[in-house]
């Protein structure tokens, strides 16, 4: 498949409905056909904003769907700014193609909320609607909490956080309200394959890891959970992690270094409930 | 000759005149033709023609051409008139004889009653009773058509003392809407779904006509009906009837509306449940609760939801739920009918999360279009699979737009034809299935408020559904 053009339209103070006359419009300009698995939407505060787009380049291929950026501006308007535009592709030897939507808005003032009320009359019928929280989540604060209570599948990545591993716990208690996927967890995957792969990994007492807290949290969470004893944890700081010792034997992985947008893309791929995941983010502290 | 009844009106200014003008732009108006006016306000007939002007600006369709709205105004008239008045419908008539005289159109009259409930028999009475047999006459219906069997008894029998039933035109505008006609091509001009259409293939049915807006100022009517009268009565009722209905033998009038009329008479409410928004959010804005609506009673017990699960008992639909939901103040505007396919009858796919039983969505507003929910596998190693929608977007395939309902049906009747009209034994069966439930719930003191505005209603309608191991699809 391959672009063929992008639509666009901005607007200013807007209501939902002119949103949604506008993409209608867009849409039979562009196309007769919209595939869609999902829609999929990301909230972004400031600091956030231009890593948002920028994992989001090239996802529409992968994954057709509706994607929804919520950027909440702190100012005294209350208003939705929004940005639309169409991502098309051609289908070979086709005539027709298929495109995905990307809704930028920004929530001003008190709109920003009320984000569930935004969404709500955006989301695509009957499929999945997964949530992008980037940085830490206000748990139990109202924004964040009535977002999770809309959408299928929360999405976290939570080396963004400041208070991990703290945040696990808070994490933990919305594990039955909506299914969790935590982008560090994805990272540790390798690592977690090579120490299931080790003889010695049933007997494990001690691990140390050279690396991002959360990743070493994490693995430790793990490995209690499903070895259902203490395990102790040495850890070290680092930006990614460079050593993992298992009763002071190295753990040796194959290397991979998924993008951003890779990981993110993985998670878009699973509806279910990861109870394993669930287990370590409960065991991590 | 085209006489409007409540001619000040909201639903005159939003709807018929855009609806006369759009119809005027595509040059589908007779030639010989002319409108009047009627209603209690006093203005002259110049004073109607600029407010119709500034109305249809404001909500035709298509653009505004000074020349073809001339052309229209150069037609219309108003004649200020008590319904209650003999004079007054003296005045209407010697008018309108006037206006046949001037624009040749030879007695023939289309009567648009856009009045309330109340005025409608006194109306019928006094139009039947000037009738002088000249012409043709039609007589156009808005709804509610009554207010429970025995007054739509009522009304039905005044009418029929009058008007012949293939001269009465009972509006329900949802059936003029090209996406519920276009439900009549998909099943009847598709040789893949009709055989599907069963309840050997179909699971369950789920129809939502949903609005985001609250009652927008029309408190005296809306707390005398609620949404079981306002909604469900007669447009679900009647997304039921089209979905339900068997092949007719062709599209003659009154072979489809038989169809419909037999789906209407085999159906029964299982299970309903009611509702009343409080405060919340809607599309980022907070608004008040119903009771807090201007000029509503502070202590209403009027529902602004409702939800149902019917049965319908026939060959085709025998166990075979149809589950139905309207609201106001619900997270957004949208009117679906969702045919819910079995499940297969054994899963060979272990990574299938993702994968749901087919469903079919009609999407009647907005996004006019079908779309149709399919396993398919998701590329690359591995045999996952995940629901894909395929979505064909009506305006989209036939680049073109799509004629507002009232434009439709104003035309019908213009031209005698009442397919996409309701039939007095269909409007009484209708009423026959909205008193099963209101009769016992005059008795009742419900919980009011139940749900917050901007959500999709109040637990207990979910429930309707989770009692039977389902629930409502995010349409």
């Amino acid at each position: 498949m391959s672009a063929v053009r992008d639509q666009e339209w901005t607007g200013r103070d807007v209501t939902i409905g002119q949103i949604d006359r506008a993409l209608a419009e867009l849409r039979s300009d562009a196309m007769d056909l919209r595939t869609s698995v999902l829609t999929h939407v990301a909230w972004a505060p400031p600091e956030w904003q231009d890593a948002a787009r920028e994992t989001l380049a090239g996802m529409a291929e992968l994954h057709p769907s509706r994607t929804l950026l919520l950027f909440p501006q702190e100012d005294g308007r209350d208003a939705i700014d929004a940005d639309l535009s169409l991502e098309c592709y051609t289908l070979a030897e086709l005539e027709r193609h298929v495109c995905s939507e990307v809704i930028e808005l920004r929530l001003h003032g008190r709109v920003a909320q009320a984000p569930a009320s935004v969404i709500l009359p955006l989301v695509l019928p009957d499929l999945p609607v997964f949530l992008r929280w980037r940085g830490q989540p206000p748990f139990g604060e109202p924004v964040f909490e009535q977002l999770v209570n809309v959408v299928d599948r929360l999405v976290v990545d939570s080396r963004e956080w400041r208070e991990a591993p703290g945040c696990y716990t808070s994490l933990a208690e919305i594990f039955d309200r909506v299914a969790v996927s935590d982008i560090v967890w994805a990272r540790t995957l390798r690592w977690r394959r090579a120490i299931a792969e080790l003889d010695s990994a049933a007997n494990a007492r001690r691990l140390r890891v050279r690396g991002p807290l959360q990743e070493a949290s994490l693995l430790a969470g793990w490995l209690r959970s499903r070895l259902d004893r203490a395990i102790e944890l040495d850890h070290a700081a680092a930006d990614r992690i460079e050593l993992i010792e298992l009763d002071a034997r190295e753990v040796l992985a194959r290397e991979e270094r998924p993008s951003p947008s890779e990981l993110l893309s993985g998670e878009l791929d699973r509806f279910s409930r990861d109870p394993v995941y669930e287990a370590a983010a409960s065991a991590a502290l | 000759m085209f006489v409007i009844y409540g001619a000040s009106g909201d639903l005159t200014r939003r709807k018929l005149f855009p609806a006369l003008y759009a119809l005027a732009y595509r040059r589908m108006l007779p030639e010989r033709f002319a409108v009047l006016g009627s209603a209690r306000s006093p203005m002259t007939s110049e004073d109607f023609r600029k407010g119709m002007e500034e109305a249809v600006r404001a909500h035709a369709r298509v653009e505004f051409k000074q020349e073809v709205w001339d052309e229209l105004a150069q037609s219309t008239y108003y004649v200020s008139t008590e319904f209650e008045d003999d004079e007054g419908g003296d005045r209407v008539a010697e008018k309108l004889k006037e206006l046949d005289h001037e624009h040749g159109t030879e007695g023939n009259r289309l009567f648009y009653l856009a009045v309330p409930p109340v005025a409608i028999a006194m109306l019928v009475h006094e139009i039947g009773d000037r009738r002088t047999g000249e012409g043709w006459a039609r007589l156009v219906v808005e709804k509610p058509f009554g207010l429970d069997l025995a007054s739509a008894r009522r009304l039905n029998h005044e009418i029929l003392r009058h008007f012949r039933e293939n001269e009465v035109f009972r509006i329900d505008h949802y059936l003029g809407k090209e996406t519920v006609q276009n439900m009549l091509a998909l099943r009847f001009a598709n040789g893949i779904f009709e055989p599907l259409w069963t309840r050997q293939f179909v699971d369950h049915v789920q129809i939502t006509v949903a609005e985001a807006i609250g009652i927008e100022g029309r408190a005296a009517f809306y707390e005398k009906l609620g949404a079981s009268r306002d909604v469900f009565q007669n447009h679900l009722l009647q997304l039921v009837a089209i979905t339900a209905m068997e092949p007719p033998i062709d599209f003659d009038a009154d072979a489809v509306r038989n169809e419909k009329a037999k789906v209407l008479r085999a159906m029964e409410v299982d299970a309903v449940v009611r509702g009343q928004y409080g405060p919340g959010y809607v599309e980022g804005q907070m608004v008040p609760g119903y009771r807090e609506e201007e000029g509503v009673d502070p202590e209403s017990t009027t529902e602004t939801y409702l939800a149902a699960k019917l049965r319908i008992d026939t060959w085709r639909w025998a166990d075979t739920p149809f589950y139905v939901r309207t609201g106001k103040r619900l997270p957004r505007r949208e009117t679906t009918i969702a045919i819910h396919f079995k499940r297969v009858p054994q899963s060979l796919f272990a990574h299938a999360d993702g994968l749901r039983p087919n469903v079919l969505a009609i999407h009647v507003q907005p996004d006019e279009g079908v779309s149709l929910g399919i396993g398919a596998k998701v590329p690359g190693q591995g045999m996952t699979v995940r629901t894909v929608n395929m979505d064909f977007l009506y305006g989209g395939a036939f680049r073109t737009g799509l004629p507002e309902a009232y434009e439709r049906l104003i035309l019908d009747a213009m031209r005698g034809d009442p397919t996409l009209f309701t039939r007095a034994d269909e409007i009484e069966e209708q009423w026959r299935i909205v008193d099963s439930f209101l009769v016992r719930w005059a008795d009742q003191v419900p919980d009011f408020p139940n749900y917050d505005a901007g959500t999709w209603g109040p637990v207990e309608g979910d429930e309707v559904l989770h009692r039977d191991g389902r629930s409502w699809g995010r349409h």
